[in-house]
């Protein structure tokens, strides 16, 4: 299975008569791209605006992220399953503009798992997305049965993202990439001696799935994650677009659509393989409710790594609370095979950092990353420039936002958990917690 | 807070449905219940399976108090 | 320049040895003793009195000893309060977090000690303080005395603490996010640092994990009761569930309240009159039949079929959703405390 990456490297966006990129220069037209978002009839606003790296602009309520690429061979689109008719991800070539990303961003309504970005200031560090020229998409809905409510599925603006992306990425098919990765992951029983001789690695993800109801879970090929038994993924599936991110989570453990797209964990192993490791591939997992789906889920995953031949794991958790629950239960079960183990995840200490760090704890997870504080506290100072609308992380739910949270002036506190992305558990944080 | 009560001398069983977290802050006496939203209910069924569910790890519940223990134990109830 | 006051026992505070222990507090206005290295080292804050007190006073008396020395410290303008270094020494260890969790719960000052890893005193106040890691024996004075003065100084001159470890003191059970970078440590991505750590499990070799687990803090078991039928049992619930108009107005996440609500003579919990009020799950059921969340109609149910005796008149009931452990922990010593004052002996707890 082989999957070829063409990079475009993103060094100004801008807007122009027509859709293209040349020489780090990505035009868009505008009045095209927007006439694409809005083949939704459920959209009923949308406006474009460029962002950059440095720019004194807030964004939020923010939906997700998404990296703008075109598919060249192997399957019909971006995100088969859920843009483009099913087919396997894991091999061909993409097309891909690099260092810039697409952001959704709500212009009034707000959600519990959506979250806030600053482009300049002291906040501009915490999320890989203030390091990027984005493309900003700011848009409503004439989504009323959800208007007020806390959970949103925000539907019509998050496949909006993926046809956007889609259309914009479109306009590198027949140019030729700047650079060329290659991922390639031979069979599991057909690999070289050399290779099977070093220790063997599995990546186990555990996207967020635990809403019972439909619209809200990541999807797998456009399946709902939540219906389904831990199984094993190629990580050029991941990669290729098969993964796309739900609309649940709390923001700062999210996983974007462009983090799965371009987990740094799968690359980091995939670069380690047949090197210092024999990288095995995904077991893709998931994390529930109840006492009794949580440990179906561990012993299958742990199953399945201990009959795939693996030495060590790394886990990783796209949540926090509850979901702990499942990230311990998956770790101590791995352990219980004989599968040596890391996880990946955040902590949520409270304000005072003296709460608990996981609501569930095992003293056989000996080895743990940690990728920040859900509770942690942030004073923003006012933007000149926000993108959607401040007042939503106040009145609308969002996880790390409450009443009276926004000022009038512009400034605002928040928990960490409202930072869009900010903990990154798919790989990218620079930061954890300490004992103090 | 369970642990709190039990610390002042009150054996306390905790009836919950994510088993590992009680143990974890530390709960001797655990009964598990059918789920988070609804421990001691499920929609799912006839109200007479309901009932059944509910009062059998009551008792199960009730039955734990009286029950003496080495260690942290987790009861264990029927389907 | 900051004020600091430093606390000693008979022998470092140069009164005398073991035959100088029961020594009653004094506050002398002037450094003493250890207090010259702290002045030689911090450049924003200086030790100008010294307080002295025996240490064997000060476990023996201890209720009175720590009266006296606040008592001392009062209208005393003060910045900083430093005891010891303490060694392995138990009883100064015990003294000097005595002392020190005291002046900071009076003063609120920042409060800084020192003792071995060994010393008692560790375990029971390093949540309360500072302390830092200090040596075996008196000989390490200096190296300890200095380690503090430097911290005090960063205190007093406003500067950014850093981790426990990276200072030098016992972690106090508080966890907080850093960027590596403001650490001077390379931006390793967490993805690295876990590729890293179990290339280095697998090898066999040393990784720290940047999680320790905590001990847990076990309970002792309470014993079981003989018959359940010849006592009173009480009911408790963190799941929400209060009479409809919420007359406790109990938080529906994070809470800090807690009610108590008269079951005597229901035979099960009505609805609409009771509800849930918690926002951590979906209330549908609970709010259509509350006994799903506090059983009290199979509860009743049970001691019709003389399975149960006696059951309190009220109920108990909090929220515990994003509730600090704090909170729960002080909603639980106060439940406790008013469920044997109505003489329950035995509670079932349900929890969403």
């Amino acid at each position: 299975m082989k999957l070829e990456i063409g990079k475009f490297f993103v060094k100004k966006i801008e807007f122009g008569s027509k859709t293209g990129y040349a020489n780090g220069v990505l035009t868009i037209n505008k009045e095209e791209a927007l006439a694409k978002v809005r083949e939704d009839e459920h959209i009923t606003e949308a406006e474009l605006h460029i962002v950059n790296p440095g720019d004194m602009v807030r964004l939020v309520p923010v939906k997700d992220a998404y990296e703008m690429r075109c598919r060249i061979e192997g399957a019909k689109g971006v995100y088969p399953g859920v843009t483009a008719p099913l087919e396997s991800a894991a091999h061909g070539r993409i097309h891909a503009l690099k260092d810039a990303s697409l952001l959704v961003v709500g212009k009034h309504w707000g959600s519990f798992q959506d979250g806030l970005l600053d482009m300049g200031g002291e906040y501009q560090r915490n999320t890989i997305y203030g390091a990027m020229r984005n493309l900003v998409l700011v848009a409503d809905t004439d989504e009323e049965f959800e208007r007020h409510e806390q959970q949103k599925t925000n539907h019509a603006l998050r496949w909006a993202g993926f046809r956007l992306s889609e259309y914009v990425g479109e306009c590198l098919r027949d140019l030729k990439p700047e650079e060329m990765e290659s991922w390639e992951l031979d069979a599991v029983n057909r690999r070289s001696e050399s290779v099977q001789k070093l220790p063997s690695v599995v990546y186990v993800m555990q996207p967020q799935t635990q809403m019972e109801v439909p619209g809200f879970n990541t999807l797998i090929y456009g399946w709902n994650a939540n219906h389904m038994l831990p199984t094993y993924m190629h990580p050029n599936e991941v990669l290729g677009g098969a993964v796309v991110s739900g609309s649940f989570m709390p923001c700062s453990s999210k996983m974007s659509t462009f983090e799965h797209c371009n987990n740094p964990t799968i690359k980091r192993l995939m670069k380690d393989h047949g090197k210092t490791i024999n990288f095995l591939g995904v077991i893709m997992s998931n994390l529930n409710v109840v006492m009794e789906q949580k440990v179906r889920m561990a012993i299958m995953v742990a199953q399945m790594a201990k009959n795939l031949g693996a030495d060590g794991a790394i886990v990783a958790e796209e949540g926090y609370g509850n979901p702990d629950v499942d990230y311990i239960q998956v770790l101590v079960e791995l352990e219980k095979v004989g599968v040596k183990t890391v996880g990946i995840s955040n902590e949520c200490t409270g304000r005072d950092g003296k709460s608990q760090p996981l609501v569930a704890l095992d003293s056989t997870a000996t080895a743990l990353t940690s990728s920040g504080n859900v509770s942690q506290l942030y004073n923003l100072k006012p933007m000149p420039v926000v993108l959607g609308e401040l007042e939503s992380l106040a009145r609308d739910g969002l996880s790390g936002g409450w009443e009276g949270c926004v000022k009038p002036d512009g400034s605002a506190v928040l928990e960490n958990n409202a930072m869009f992305c900010s903990d990154h558990p798919s790989g990218f944080s620079v930061k954890r917690c300490f004992d103090f | 807070m369970a642990k709190e009560i039990e610390r002042s001398g009150l054996p306390i069983t905790i009836m919950c449905n994510l088993t590992n977290i009680a143990k974890t802050v530390g709960s001797n006496r655990i009964v598990p219940t059918f789920s988070v939203p609804y421990p001691l209910g499920n929609p799912q069924a006839s109200p007479e399976e309901e009932w059944a569910m509910r009062k059998h790890r009551v008792e199960v519940a009730v039955e734990a108090l009286q029950t003496p223990i080495e260690e942290q134990t987790v009861f264990a109830v029927k389907k | 320049m900051k004020k600091a006051i430093l606390y000693l026992n008979q022998f470092f505070g140069q009164i005398g040895g073991e035959d100088k222990a029961d020594f009653e507090p004094v506050l002398e206005d002037k450094p003493i003793g250890s207090a010259g290295i702290f002045n030689g080292i911090a450049k924003n804050v200086k030790i100008e009195q010294t307080m002295i007190c025996g240490d064997n006073f000060m476990a023996s008396h201890t209720d009175e000893a720590i009266e006296r020395c606040l008592k001392l410290l009062e209208g005393k303008k003060f910045d900083i309060f430093i005891a010891g270094p303490a060694f392995n020494a138990g009883r100064y260890g015990n003294a000097c977090g005595q002392i020190c969790k005291a002046v900071h719960e009076k003063f609120n000052v920042p409060v800084i000690t020192s003792m071995n890893v060994e010393n008692p005193g560790v375990e029971m106040f390093k949540r309360d303080m500072y302390i830092f890691k200090g040596g075996n024996r008196a000989t390490a004075i200096k190296q300890d005395m200095t380690a503090m003065a430097a911290f005090a100084d960063k205190i007093a001159g406003g500067e950014k603490l850093l981790p426990a470890d990276m200072e030098g003191y016992f972690p106090r059970g508080i966890r907080h996010e850093v960027f590596l970078e403001d650490l001077g440590m390379e931006p390793v991505m967490a993805c690295d640092r876990a590729v890293d750590m179990l290339l280095a499990k697998l090898k066999g070799e040393e990784y720290v994990t940047e999680l320790p687990i905590p001990k847990q803090d076990l309970v002792p078991i309470a014993p079981a009761v003989k018959d359940i039928r010849k006592i009173k049992v009480g009911l408790v619930t963190s799941g929400g569930i209060v009479p409809r108009e919420n007359p406790d107005r109990i938080e529906s996440a994070s809470a800090t309240k807690w009610g108590k609500y008269n079951i005597a003579g229901l035979d099960k919990l009505p609805a609409p009159e009771f509800k849930t009020i918690h926002a951590g799950y979906d209330p549908e059921q609970a709010d259509k039949n509350p006994n799903v969340v506090e059983p009290l109609d199979a509860i009743r149910a049970l001691q019709k079929e003389g399975k149960l005796g006696e059951v309190d008149d009220f109920f108990y009931a909090t929220v515990g959703t994003g509730t600090t452990q704090g909170e729960a922990a002080r909603m639980g010593r106060e439940i406790a405390a008013d469920l044997r004052s109505r003489g329950v002996e035995a509670v079932i707890l349900t929890s969403t």
